[in-house]
């Protein structure tokens, strides 16, 4: 609710026509652990369930067409209130890696994500987040700027007792960070409008919401901005570097990128129609 | 008020000189025979005793010369020069009324006396445009544009295409002073930039100071930009106008009493659907601009004048997304001679920006603004022959509405939020000397003082140990403090207040007639800070006060040159060189977010900025082929260093480009009359890419693919050079010469040669191959326009 629907929606008017790839030769660093764990436990769901993946890889030039995979590194959990261990692997090699046994987060309690790679060692801690259930996603008729999108009539109830933070995941790649700040506690409700060239219809979509902490709901403001999904322009905020949670704590100056946090999400599933015009 | 009475006493005190016998002083008003319009800078002068000088903003004009028998030359470019044969044995009052030049005395020799008083002047780093030359020029889409075409002279620079503002000298856009009939305009552009908010018809006169700035000016560090507005034709009734491509014009002025009471009221007003073509939905978009002046000359010693400006943008889609701002302005001013000697201007001055925003699909409108009144008194005291005096003092009242956001429909579930308004009164006074102390050399100097009061508002946040904002070892960033109580003020009380003395030098040398040499000092304060952490301003930054947590920026700026004119006149060079050097320019942590932030000051960092450069002018002044060559050398950079040692800052604590820092920029403009029918002109513009930031490396996050971006490399990369030629042709048809209505045709061609250049440069993954690429965006291509003038 702030630049972020407002200077898109000057570079869609005013600059869309005139864009062209251009080759750049761009500087580059030398390749960085990249630390993926953004943990959801899907609070709503009988029984509660979780993705608790540790997506490891490394960083690449920016035109490298591939992303390497780290897949020799030892992961691990430790949850800080018993200092009990929770192990992890990459059992199909893609550096994607799983606790050994299924294993959900619980209320009230700091986990600490440890990661031993190239013989220096990364840590980071989270602790889940309070979400709250999506109450209602439904299709609209209304469309934003190019007539094309999908109106999605999102609502949910804000809790009035704490400051709240959300994420919201709509399908694949469409992110959205929300704080509570100008509705809080109440039954808030928003458009988001979908926009899919290839959409063939009926389509399935899923929708989620998640509690995220401050830090992170920055982290990842910054991050949609920095994707590119905001093209550009004289409006665009001067690019900054993104660092997250994590530390390394062999070697203080080699800094990973990526972030370590856990979330309670909710999942909503729309499908959605062909609109009558 | 009291305070200011006695200061005013004390100047009235300082300026009483000896009177002496053998001289006398001739004084009064010049105007455009045509209309009454009074001009601005016409020289009179008396070659015997080479002394001379020139009208004021308000077309007055005093000179004490020895009694006696003269020649005297009033001249103002673009009129016929008169010269007449006074006799001054005693205290004289004469106005003069200069008719517009016919084509025959285009190259009247006696215009190189203007040329040679302003190698002789003081003043330096000042460019000016005519009302007709900014017609010429061609622009974008027709729209005769004064910003558009102040940038082609050195030392100003925009940040391209459809970005707002204009950088002077290295300068940020928020450090230009924008007045109009005195009174502070904040936004200076319509369509987030791509048209500037003054109206050509309207304008008698622009001046744009980039250094040597005169005491009476303060409160921004970088220019002034002094542009007046006709005061209406109080002869006959006349109407002026213009159809184009984006908009239409149109000026009435006439007289209500004749050579007393006049009007003028202009509008502009731009198609409404200006974007419809491109999207197929319910969209509106316009902006428009009145202009409006009423003047009454009651007497010799007194005239009225009321002048009012109101723009406003307006750009919606249906009902989902609406976004309105602009500025309003409304002024008064007293004209009072005292006597031939003092000349002075009382202004009150109410000024107001205002920004909204509706965003159905999420619920909620949003407001902020600006809101100022200035009063303000000015005098010039025309001491001697030697020395002319001006001083006045000037009060500023702002309250700053930082924004408010309130729900636009029941079911909206937003909650209406008021983010605490600030208040805060600026105070000055300055006395100015040009001191005309040799034939060879004169100086203007004179002394700025200004204070700046923060008043109480309702909340004040408060920070553990003042910081607000504090350094992370651990993860390496800046963060926000939290916040640790709030303080309450009564609105009468003083949370900061800063005092300024602002001294302001400049000095010309004579070598010959046609040769000088001017050096220049100005210390500039500016209490205001516009949060922008783009790379050109937007319309909704919001301006913030100095105060507990934001210092008063402050400038030092030297500037040398060298002047020069040939061949009588017929060319000139004008060279400068100059450093700036500023306290107190803030830059932002990363991630920070300044918008609807009521702890603006927990992601703010303070730094220094410094600009330096060579620039260069030579000019044809006259003839059917006139025009200009203009290169600026220069670099504008910033430092952000961290407040101790184990603190980075921004880039590490070293210099970084300012995202208006252009290395090289060149234009040349040429205009050529080939006959009574048909004028043609031409821009060329060459600069440097502006600075740009190149990705390092990428990687994933959730499927995002995020570029990666070097803290230690700020503004370190560039965009492709810009650059791009212009053309245009005028045509009068000849069934003019003999009727009322005239009429102009004026055919333009924007980026002739359709040069891509890159507005921005973005880097991102193809949606469809899943490659990143380098998304090069730029605004226009060749972009033909017709424009109709007339004027009846």
């Amino acid at each position: 609710m702030k630049k972020l629907y407002i200077l898109p929606v000057l570079m869609i008017m005013l600059f869309s026509n005139c864009e062209k790839v251009v080759d750049i030769e761009v500087p580059t660093i030398q390749p960085k652990l990249i630390i993926d764990a953004s943990f959801e436990v899907f609070f709503d769901k009988i029984p509660v369930n979780a993705n608790t993946v540790v997506k490891l890889r490394l960083s690449a030039d920016y035109f490298e067409e591939t992303i390497p995979t780290v897949t020799n590194a030892t992961v691990f959990l430790t949850d800080l209130s018993n200092n009990t261990i929770i192990n992890f692997s990459d059992g199909d090699a893609d550096g994607n890696y799983e606790p050994l046994n299924p294993f959900i987060p619980i209320d009230n309690v700091t986990y600490e994500l440890t990661i031993i790679y190239d013989n220096e060692t990364y840590k980071g801690t989270a602790t889940k987040v309070k979400s709250t259930p999506l109450s209602k996603v439904e299709q609209g008729d209304k469309t934003l700027f190019s007539g094309e999108e999908i109106e999605l009539k999102i609502s949910f109830k804000d809790n009035i007792l704490e400051e709240n933070y959300y994420l919201f995941n709509i399908d694949f790649y469409n992110f959205l960070t929300i704080e509570d700040r100008f509705f809080n506690g109440t039954n808030y409700n928003f458009s988001y409008f979908y926009e899919d060239e290839n959409i063939e219809f009926p389509q399935e979509i899923d929708i989620k919401i998640s509690g995220i902490t401050k830090e992170y709901f920055t982290y990842f403001r910054v991050l949609v901005d920095q994707s590119g999904q905001n093209s550009g322009g004289p409006f665009e905020t001067v690019p900054s570097s993104l660092l997250g949670n994590m530390i390394n704590t062999t070697n203080k100056s080699n800094f990973p990128l990526g972030y370590f946090h856990i979330s309670e999400t909710d999942t909503f599933t729309i499908s959605l129609v062909e609109k009558s015009n | 008020m009291l305070l200011s009475k006695k200061i005013l006493i004390l100047f009235f005190l300082l300026s009483i000189t000896a009177f002496s016998q053998e001289k006398i002083t001739l004084s009064g008003t010049v105007y455009d025979n045509k209309n009454n319009e009074t001009l601005i800078g016409v020289s009179i002068y008396f070659p015997e005793i080479n002394i001379g000088t020139t009208t004021n903003q308000y077309g007055f004009y005093s000179i004490t010369i020895p009694k006696g028998n003269y020649q005297v030359q009033v001249s103002y470019l673009g009129f016929s020069t008169i010269v007449a044969s006074l006799k001054l044995l005693e205290k004289t009052t004469k106005n003069f009324k200069l008719k517009e030049a016919t084509e025959s005395l285009d190259e009247i020799v006696l215009e190189t006396n203007i040329e040679k008083l302003n190698i002789r002047t003081p003043q330096m780093s000042v460019n000016k445009l005519s009302s007709a030359t900014i017609k010429q020029i061609p622009v974008v889409l027709g729209e005769a544009d004064i910003i558009k075409s102040l940038i082609l002279l050195p030392g100003v620079t925009s940040a391209g295409e459809g970005a707002s503002g204009f950088n002077v000298r290295g300068g940020a856009a928020d450090q230009n002073l924008i007045l109009l009939d005195e009174a502070i305009v904040f936004n200076s552009s319509h369509l987030f930039g791509f048209f500037s908010v003054f109206n050509p018809d309207v304008i008698k006169d622009v001046k744009l100071f980039k250094g040597g700035i005169p005491a009476k000016y303060g409160g921004r560090l970088s220019s002034v930009l002094d542009i007046y507005q006709k005061e209406g034709n109080s002869k006959d009734f006349n109407v002026t106008g213009g159809i184009g491509l984006v908009s239409s014009r149109l000026l009435i002025e006439g007289p209500i009493e004749k050579e007393k009471i006049s009007f003028l009221i202009g509008g502009r007003s731009s198609y409404a659907h200006l974007f419809l073509p491109l999207f197929d939905n319910d969209n509106i978009a316009y902006f428009y601009d009145l202009n409006t002046k009423l003047n009454y000359r009651i007497n010799y010693r007194n005239s009225v004048f009321f002048s009012g400006y109101f723009g406003k943008d307006f750009f919606g889609i249906s009902e989902n997304f609406i976004n309105t701002y602009g500025n309003q302005v409304a002024n008064l001013r007293w004209n009072h001679l005292f006597s031939d000697k003092l000349f002075s201007n009382l202004s009150l001055i109410y000024s107001d920006y205002f920004y909204g925003l509706t965003l159905d699909f999420v619920g909620f409108e949003w407001d902020s603004g600006i809101t100022n009144y200035n009063i303000k008194y000015d005098f010039n005291h025309y001491v001697n022959d030697k020395i002319k005096l001006s001083y006045g003092i000037n009060n500023i009242y702002t309250k700053f509405n930082p924004g408010k956001i309130i729900p636009n429909r029941e079911d909206s579930g937003i909650v209406a939020e008021k983010l605490i308004d600030k208040y805060a009164n600026e105070f000055a006074f300055y006395l100015n000397t040009e001191h005309k102390i040799s034939d060879k050399f004169r100086m203007q100097y004179g002394l700025r003082y200004s204070n700046f009061t923060r008043l109480g508002q309702d909340e004040l946040n408060v920070y553990a140990n003042n910081e607000a904002v504090i350094y992370n070892q651990e993860f390496k960033r800046y963060e926000s403090a939290t916040l640790t109580g709030i303080e309450n003020f009564e609105r009468s009380d003083v949370i900061a207040s800063f005092n300024n003395l602002e001294p302001r030098v400049s000095m010309s040398y004579i070598i010959d007639d046609f040769t000088s040499v001017k050096a220049s000092y100005n210390r500039m304060v500016q209490y205001l800070h516009l949060l922008s952490n783009t790379a050109s301003p937007t319309p909704l930054d919001v301006w913030a006060p100095s105060g507990k947590y934001i210092k008063p920026q402050l400038l030092d700026q030297y500037a040398v040159g060298y002047f020069k004119s040939f061949k009588d006149g017929k060319y000139t060079l004008e060279t400068e060189a100059f450093y700036k050097d500023i306290q107190n320019r803030i830059d932002y942590i990363n991630g920070a977010n300044l918008v609807a932030n009521n702890e603006i000051e927990t992601v703010i960092l303070n730094g220094k900025a410094r600009a330096y450069g060579l620039e260069m002018l030579l000019k044809k002044n006259e003839g059917d082929f006139q025009g200009w060559f203009s290169y600026t050398l220069s670099r504008s950079e910033q430092l952000t260093s961290g407040r101790t040692a184990n603190e980075p800052g921004i880039n590490n604590s070293e210099w970084y480009s300012t995202p208006f820092d252009k290395t090289h920029d060149f234009s040349i403009n040429a205009s050529y009359k080939l006959n009574e029918k048909w004028k043609f002109n031409s821009n060329f513009v060459f600069q440097t890419g502006q600075p740009a930031n190149y990705p390092v490396g990428q990687y994933e996050i959730q499927g995002l693919n995020v570029p990666i971006f070097d803290d230690n490399r700020r503004n370190a990369d560039r965009l492709p050079a810009y650059h791009r030629l212009d053309i245009s042709a005028t045509l009068t048809p000849k069934k003019n010469k003999n009727r009322k209505w005239q009429g102009e045709w004026v055919f333009g061609i924007y980026n002739l040669y359709g040069r891509q250049n890159a507005a921005s440069l973005a880097f991102r993954q193809n949606q469809e191959t899943f490659r990143n690429e380098a998304v090069q965006t730029s605004i226009f291509g060749i972009v033909p326009s017709v424009t109709y003038n007339f004027n009846f």
